[in-house]
């Protein structure tokens, strides 16, 4: 346990000898989430507009929803799981009495503890300047949901990402192109980051919950918003439970295949 | 015979933030960074005739890299004269990149996953080569180089040493006056950077190029260029032939001898210091002007199986004037 | 002419490179080209649905809003297929390999900034182009609104490529970031959208600061004929600004510029 708690202090102080680049970073969430807002803004420039079952205090606060969901959920350091197969960086970490999968799992939570701390004040300044009118829950029993709901919509993400970064086991050479296509492009826009999945017809949101990018940050919003009932947010959260099971044996399995075709060469 | 490189007081400052270790060190040296310059050329003056084949040798960070950076016009200086072949490097005028080159040991500019004749296909229209000296100049160098078999294979599937060939290749097609070499003999195997080496020397006696070579390893130079520069902390602390240094700072010889019997070590020191004992042998240095003299009194008084007198290593020389930083003055007697 | 013909000349050659690396990895093509094909879609989709609901967005028509839409898109893969090499700058810079660039008589900006033409979003141009006139056509334009429109067009990628300078020149002073060609790519998708949309000030800023508006705004403007003359003489001196300025910037970095490793 001690050492993954050095791991978490040491991944944390690397974002910041990185501090350029994990401030750009930042600054590309404010960036993105400036487009959303402003769209929104303009939408429900009528204040009585009610359109696609929101009003325009809730699709508001949507949107800064994302900004934290997104720092809980999205930012994650494992992306570099795929580059460090492909390269054969792995090995380094095979000969060491450390689990790969507990220590990537450890440099996300540091990562996405350090994401928070900015999210939060982000949000603060951004409410200061954009004077959204915000929704806020009061009842505890949802506050406490959408919190589990973030908790698993984490291991969720987590699971997806150090999937596709077993890719290059097999195709080294397409470390970038797996994650790129398969997190990336699907959670963009299928979570409910960019856009509250419910502007699309009932039929493509049946399918849509299929798949587990709506619970990464879609539904966790949802449920914070008061939008779905009792019976809903159980069924939500036990689904999210049942994606981390299937998924967690499916990393194994991979994971232990990927591990005999390993071939550890480096550059 | 004309100067290809002609340096005088030549100066370069680097500003390098310092970074502290630690959380609180990180946030230290964000919110305020502490900036350090370092010195990394101070005041360097020397020349290079046209055809000279001349080895820079230093530690890591004497300045050997960046004087070559300065030569081939990546660096700008801070203040001194520097003129190769007649251009003013930082100026990077085409005319004048098209007559030089720079290989660099561990850096690259063959394309990674393309055949490395994709590459030089490249520089031929970069340096705009005409066909005809194209197909000769590559011929005459893949067959020196022997890397026929390998050009049409991925850059990334080559061996260090097939890399580095190909990087001579590409780095040469263009027939260049003056090529800059940083360290590239660096990690390759021995028989490797026999080769490169073999073909370095080749090279310049074929076509008269002006070659600047650095290595941080002295024997690397050794049969290679005549003449050496040692660069330690920005300062040139001896320029000259390789055999002046030795003469210069070799004062003393090497005497090992095994013994057949147990001797009395103490009546040992009387002739010389004693530099190693691991009895039956023994090591001894000498003055150069007594080292005969005291061999033959070894001979006479101890009951000796062998005995050798040997030169001091070149490295334990070159490490010599590092520790003294003694620079004896020569002047170079330039015979064409 | 002659200095043109061998830019052309190096430029064809490092395409061709950079074509056949890309062809050597079949796999990868593909995953990138569906994942962009996917992500260009999936927008599409969201915004279609979005207009659906709302009728329209800052006054204009679904058709118009999707026109901004893909003259931003046009754009932005056109500097992408052009200037892919910047993505890949900073390794560069941080391994050193930038000093053998340096040491070559082909410009360095003309290297770094074109070295490595993308396929995949060269693919992608065609249909681009082909919805654009269908989409285009619909608005029904007059001949003098269509070339001002393609005027403007010009201008908005000379303004993309003064952007992709400066981030060059800004990834030679900083070595650390390598997040600021992503910056530029999330203020310039402000353009997805009419500037319209966005308030004040911030709606000022991406005008005449980053001329985000003027890049892509401006040009569809034209072609809906709701350009005004004040907007049209701006793009032209912001443009003359913005090259000059990032010209000026690169000299600058390059001047600054200190090798990694010594």
């Amino acid at each position: 346990m001690k050492k993954y708690w050095s791991v978490f202090k040491i991944s944390f102080v690397q974002e910041f000898v990185y501090k350029a680049n994990f401030i750009m970073w930042r600054v590309r969430n404010v960036f993105q989430i400036f487009i959303v807002f402003f769209l929104w803004d303009s939408i429900f420039a009528d204040p009585g507009r009610e359109l696609f079952g929101y009003n325009r205090a809730q699709i508001l606060t949507y949107v800064f929803g994302i900004i934290v969901v997104k720092a809980f959920v999205l930012s994650a350091r494992a992306v570099d799981v795929a580059g460090e197969i492909a390269d054969g960086r792995l090995t380094n970490y095979l000969l060491k009495p450390i689990g790969y999968f507990k220590y990537w799992l450890t440099r996300d939570l540091s990562s996405k503890a350090l994401n928070f701390a900015f999210a939060t004040v982000e949000v603060g300044i951004l409410y200061f300047i954009l004077r959204p009118p915000l929704f806020l829950q009061v009842s505890p029993i949802y506050v406490f949901a959408f919190l589990v709901a973030v908790a698993l919509a984490i291991l969720i993400f987590f699971h997806l990402l150090f999937i596709t970064g077993l890719v290059p086991f097999w195709y080294p050479e397409a470390a970038w192109g797996a994650q790129f296509l398969f997190v990336w492009v699907f959670t963009e826009f299928l979570s409910g980051a960019t856009f509250p999945l419910d502007i699309l017809p009932i039929a493509i949101q049946k399918g849509l919950y299929l798949t587990p990018f709506p619970y990464l940050v879609f539904f966790p919003i949802q449920v914070y918003l008061g939008k779905l009932g009792a019976i809903e947010i159980v069924k939500g959260l036990g689904i999210m439970a049942a994606w981390i099971v299937f998924l967690r044996f499916t990393t194994n399995w991979l994971w232990h295949k990927g591990l005999r075709v390993y071939r550890a060469e480096g550059r | 015979m004309e100067k290809a490189v002609v340096i005088s007081h030549l100066i370069k400052n680097f500003e390098v933030v310092e970074k502290k270790p630690g959380l609180v060190g990180s946030i230290k040296s964000f919110v305020s960074p502490t900036k350090k310059t370092i010195r990394a050329l101070r005041e360097i003056s020397l020349s290079v005739d046209e055809g000279e084949l001349v080895g820079f040798i230093g530690p890591n960070g004497a300045g050997k890299t960046t004087t070559l950076k300065i030569l081939s016009g990546i660096l700008y200086p801070q203040s001194g004269f520097v003129q190769v072949l007649g251009f003013t490097p930082w100026d990077r005028k085409p005319a004048y990149l098209k007559q030089i080159s720079l290989v660099m040991g561990q850096k690259n500019q063959l394309w990674w996953d393309l055949p490395a004749i994709e590459s030089f296909n490249l520089n031929k229209a970069i340096y705009e080569i005409k066909d005809s000296k194209y197909n000769q100049s590559l011929g005459e160098l893949v067959k020196l180089l022997e890397v026929e078999k390998f050009l049409e294979v991925p850059v990334r599937r080559l061996s260090l040493g097939q890399r580095m060939r190909m990087e001579l290749i590409a780095a040469l097609l263009h027939k260049p006056k003056m090529v800059f070499l940083d360290e590239p003999t660096i990690g390759l195997d021995l028989v490797a950077q026999q080769k490169v080496r073999d073909f370095i020397v080749d090279y310049n006696r074929r076509h008269q190029a002006t070659i600047l070579l650095t290595s941080h390893n002295m024997e690397d130079l050794v049969g290679i260029a005549k003449r050496i520069i040692i660069i330690d902390q920005g300062k040139i602390l001896f320029d000259g032939e390789l055999a002046d240094i030795v003469s210069q700072h070799a004062t003393d010889k090497i005497i090992k001898v095994t013994f057949s019997k147990n001797v009395n070590i103490a009546s040992l020191e009387n002739i010389g210091k004693i530099k190693s004992l691991r009895l039956p042998q023994v090591e001894l240095v000498v003055p150069r002007a007594t080292a005969a003299v005291a061999a033959s009194e070894i001979l006479q008084n101890f009951p000796v199986s062998d005995l050798t007198i040997e030169e001091e290593s070149i490295e334990s020389i070159i490490r010599d004037v590092f520790k003294t930083g003694v620079i004896k003055k020569t002047k170079l007697k330039k015979t064409v | 002419m002659k200095k043109f013909m061998y830019y052309l000349r190096v430029w064809g050659i490092m395409s061709k490179n950079s074509f056949l690396m890309v062809a050597s990895q079949k796999m990868v093509f593909l995953i990138f080209l569906i994942g962009k094909l996917i992500r260009f879609g999936l927008f599409a989709v969201f915004l279609i649905f979005l207009l659906k609901g709302s009728q329209s967005l800052a006054g204009y028509t679904v058709n118009q809003i999707i026109f901004f839409f893909l003259t931003f898109n046009l754009i932005d893969i056109i500097a992408q297929f052009l200037f892919r090499e910047v993505y890949r700058f900073r390794p560069q810079i941080i391994s050193g390999s930038f000093d053998l660039t340096l040491a070559r008589p082909t410009n360095a900006l003309f290297r770094s900034l074109m070295g490595g033409a993308d396929i995949i979003d060269l693919v992608t141009i065609p249909p681009i182009i082909f919805a654009m006139v269908y989409v285009g056509a619909a608005l029904n334009p007059s001949i003098i609104h269509v070339s001002l429109f393609i005027i403007l067009l010009v201008n908005g990628f000379l303004i993309a490529t003064a952007f992709h300078i400066a981030v060059l020149a800004l990834g030679i002073i900083t070595l650390e970031i390598d997040h600021t060609i992503m910056i530029y790519r999330d203020l310039v998708n402000m353009g997805r959208f009419p500037v319209d949309i966005y308030r004040e000030p911030l709606r000022g800023i991406l005008t005449y600061l980053i001329p985000v508006g003027l890049m892509v705004t401006v040009p569809a403007k034209a072609l809906m004929g709701l350009a005004s003359a004040r907007g049209v003489i701006l793009s032209f001196g912001v443009v003359a600004a913005a090259v000059f300025l990032s010209l000026k910037f690169w000299k600058l970095a390059l001047r600054k510029y200190t090798s990694a490793s010594s």
